[in-house]
């Protein structure tokens, strides 16, 4: 990889640095004195800002991985090609980030191994745990490819070729036991997988040279299941969470929401890392990542409509309290806005249009989870919540670990290719 | 199933049952504070070390003030919310009655608090080691044969212990006994599924601070719709990815060979 002229370390990596120390500090102290020393979280709101920012965004605006991976080697759109390892890597890094923020949020971290063998699998909780593990485990076997090729470890690479599929069925297979405590479900889902494994090694479907189309699958189906999953935990809270986030579908919500907001990602990433890395964006892919975004974004606001009208609650839209104007600002900056700005041509063709019509998607994504985990969230008249300054830098401290890991693996590892069509990259 | 019965109508509010739960339970006393409320309450609320509370409440009844007391702990739901929300079963209904925690499963993420519908599970929040606590119905006293600690100090029996069944007829009983001193209301009799303390009182039951519109379908049902299609959602996704990976993926392949004949090679096809 050409590394660039700029200077080590810029002014934003000494930022992002002394964010991290003082992030990595407040935890040490957590840990001493307990999450109440460093956080307002309190008996009523025993969630805050770490599980609608850490977890919930978090979680959904990792979904780049999952989409483009699938994009690319399962719904055919190969000319995507380069932007599948970029969203990847995001995605794993940001799966790593927020298990450090689960680490910090959870009262007793020791024992989080423990849901592999107390299984609960009527818990919504137990099936989040699970997808976070599993599909952890499914991004980094994603991700070593691009290991392999900057070492040159052509016969480890032929190996994880030929074993991950099997290692996939195996997960996948103890998964489905896990959330079913049925064999036989765990069979039928093996057996669909050997079928498709099969096929593809006599030749009869065909193979997908760089990634095991099994495994590719297994990561859309993993994150369908925990970005779903993480709308499912509130569902058991009618008696708490405001009607205006409250539905049965919260679940398909989520899960769309996850996934109109992927292409926006990529895009904001793609664009600013073009500097700090040093690889120049793919203007025409991005531009008809672009032109999708709108088409998401009405699907998601009309099915959002729907289920207001269709529960009754539309009186509660045109209330004039804090969570009906939450509720706009949600809609308005994530929906209506980016729906506008997007169906301009213009826009979909130049970098900054797409950035700064991109930013809003992801903000009402941010709105969205704060809404449902927080705003909307109503307890003793009494209790407030409101994040203390010592919970966001905990947060930025973690963010900026991770950016910071980021630009150090973006610029060693063959991540980016470059604009320029240098023949087969493989 | 062992429950308890808990009279409003015949407390004194001598709070000898707060006082027993901390003894029996080796919990330490309260840092005690003023806050903006109806009366002699103390503390405002529940918390990690006070597992039951009685709540003061200055009522008109019959047209004169007069104090009504509540008791607030949990409730040992039949189908409990905080055992459903659990990940790794560290909360579990007993079949003797009494919902108890196992802290060496317990992870601390919290989501039993978020779901309990009467904000019962506190959270040692000031802890290196935190622990979700809540009232055990003695669980231990219990499994010994004996009632729990506050029925036993109650001195006026507004705290009564026994079989579910015997207490929910007995509940019936005294308002038919006595309707016009009764609101017409078992609290917890059909609440969530039914819970293992009952509760009677001669004000509506919000007013005393309980939630008055909770579901009659236990929490547990809420989510079911979600959880149970899993494996249905796992085998389709499974099948169509495949699927459609297939149908595709060989048409491109069919569209590559076409362009490998005539020579006119593209950028875009990475391989
Ligand atoms: S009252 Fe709350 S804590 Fe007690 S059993 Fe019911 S759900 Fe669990
Ligand atoms: S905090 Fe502990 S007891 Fe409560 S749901 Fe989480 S793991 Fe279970
Ligand atoms: S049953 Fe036991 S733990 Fe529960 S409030 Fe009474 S004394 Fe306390």
């Amino acid at each position: 990889m050409s590394t660039t002229n700029t200077r080590f370390p810029t002014i934003g990596q000494i930022v992002l640095g002394l964010l991290a120390v003082v992030g990595i500090s407040l935890i040490a102290y957590r840990f001493v004195y307990g999450i109440g020393a460093v956080a307002n979280l309190s008996d009523g709101y025993p969630w805050g800002v770490w599980i609608a920012l850490d977890v919930l965004t978090g979680i959904a605006l990792a979904s780049g991985g999952f989409v483009m991976a699938g994009t690319i080697h399962l719904f055919g759109g190969r000319k995507f090609h380069a932007l599948a390892r970029p969203a990847i890597l995001t995605a794993f890094l940001g799966y790593l980030l927020f298990i450090i923020g689960l680490l910090v949020d959870i009262g007793r971290p020791w024992n989080i191994w423990k849901a592999m063998y107390s299984w609960h699998h009527e818990s919504p909780m137990f099936e989040v745990a699970w997808c976070v593990m599993l599909y952890t485990t499914v991004l980094f076997l994603e991700f070593l490819p691009a290991v392999f090729e900057k070492f040159s470890l052509t016969r480890i690479h032929a190996y994880w070729h030929s074993l991950v599929p099997w290692l996939i069925m195996f997960m996948l297979g103890f998964f489905t036991l896990a959330m079913t405590y049925s064999w036989l479900w765990a069979g039928i889902i093996i057996c669909i997988l050997l079928l498709w494994e099969l096929a593809m090694r006599t030749k009869l479907m065909p193979r997908d040279k760089q990634m095991p189309i099994i495994l590719i699958m297994a990561g859309v189906i993993f994150s369908c299941m925990h970005q779903s999953s993480l709308g499912t935990l509130f569902l058991i809270v009618p008696h708490k969470l405001h009607i205006l986030w409250y539905t049965p579908i919260l679940p398909a919500l989520f899960l769309l929401s996850a996934i109109m907001v992927a292409p926006a990602m990529v895009i904001v990433e793609a664009i600013l890392t073009e500097k700090s890395v040093g690889h120049k964006a793919h203007t025409h892919l991005l531009s008809r990542l672009g032109q999708v975004i709108p088409y998401l974004l009405s699907l998601y606001l009309l099915l959002k409509v729907a289920d207001v009208v269709g529960r009754g609650a539309v009186p509660y839209v045109f209330m004039l309290n804090a969570q009906a104007i939450s509720w706009w600002a949600e809609i308005t900056i994530g929906c209506i806005v980016p729906i506008i700005l997007f169906l301009d041509p213009a826009i979909c063709n130049s970098h900054k249009g797409l950035l700064w019509s991109s930013v809003p998607v992801i903000v009402g994504i941010l709105w969205n989870r704060m809404n449902v985990a927080v705003v909307g969230i109503k307890v003793e008249d009494w209790e407030i919540y409101y994040p203390k300054w010592s919970e966001l830098f905990i947060t930025m401290g973690i963010i900026s670990i991770g950016l910071l890991v980021f630009q150090i693996l973006a610029k060693n590892l063959p991540i980016y290719e470059s604009e320029a069509p240098s023949g087969a990259h493989n | 199933m062992k429950a308890m019965l808990i009279d409003a109508t015949r407390c004194v509010g001598c709070r000898s049952c707060q006082i027993a739960c901390k003894e029996w339970n080796n919990l330490p006393g309260e840092q005690t504070e003023f806050f903006a409320a109806k009366g002699y309450q103390n503390p405002r609320d529940l918390s990690a070390k006070t597992w039951t509370l009685i709540t003061y409440n200055e009522l008109k009844v019959n047209n004169r003030f007069e104090w009504v007391f509540g008791k607030r702990q949990c409730f040992h739901c039949q189908e409990p919310a905080c055992a459903t929300a659990c990940p790794v079963r560290a909360l579990e209904k007993t079949s003797a009655g009494p919902v108890v925690y196992h802290p060496n499963l317990c992870l601390g993420c919290r989501y039993c608090q978020l779901a309990c519908p009467f904000k019962i599970p506190r959270f040692e929040w000031h802890s290196p080691v935190p622990k979700i606590t809540k009232c055990t119905m003695c669980a231990d006293r219990v499994a010994a044969g004996l009632e729990p600690a506050c029925a036993k100090a109650c001195p006026t029996d507004a705290i009564i212990f026994g079989e579910r069944e015997t207490l929910a007829a007995e509940a019936e009983n005294r308002i038919h006994r006595n309707p016009r001193g009764y609101v017409h209301h078992v609290y917890g009799k059909d609440e969530v599924g039914g819970t293992c303390v009952m509760h009677l009182s001669n004000v509506p039951f919000a007013e005393l601070g309980f939630s008055p519109n909770l579901p009659r379908r236990s929490l547990v049902q809420h989510v079911q719709h979600a959880m149970q299609p899993i494996p249905f959602l796992i085998a389709g996704l499974g099948i169509a990815l495949g699927a459609i990976s297939w149908i595709v993926n060989r048409r491109i392949e069919l569209q590559e060979k076409e362009q490998q004949q005539c020579p006119q090679p593209t950028h875009d096809s990475p391989q």
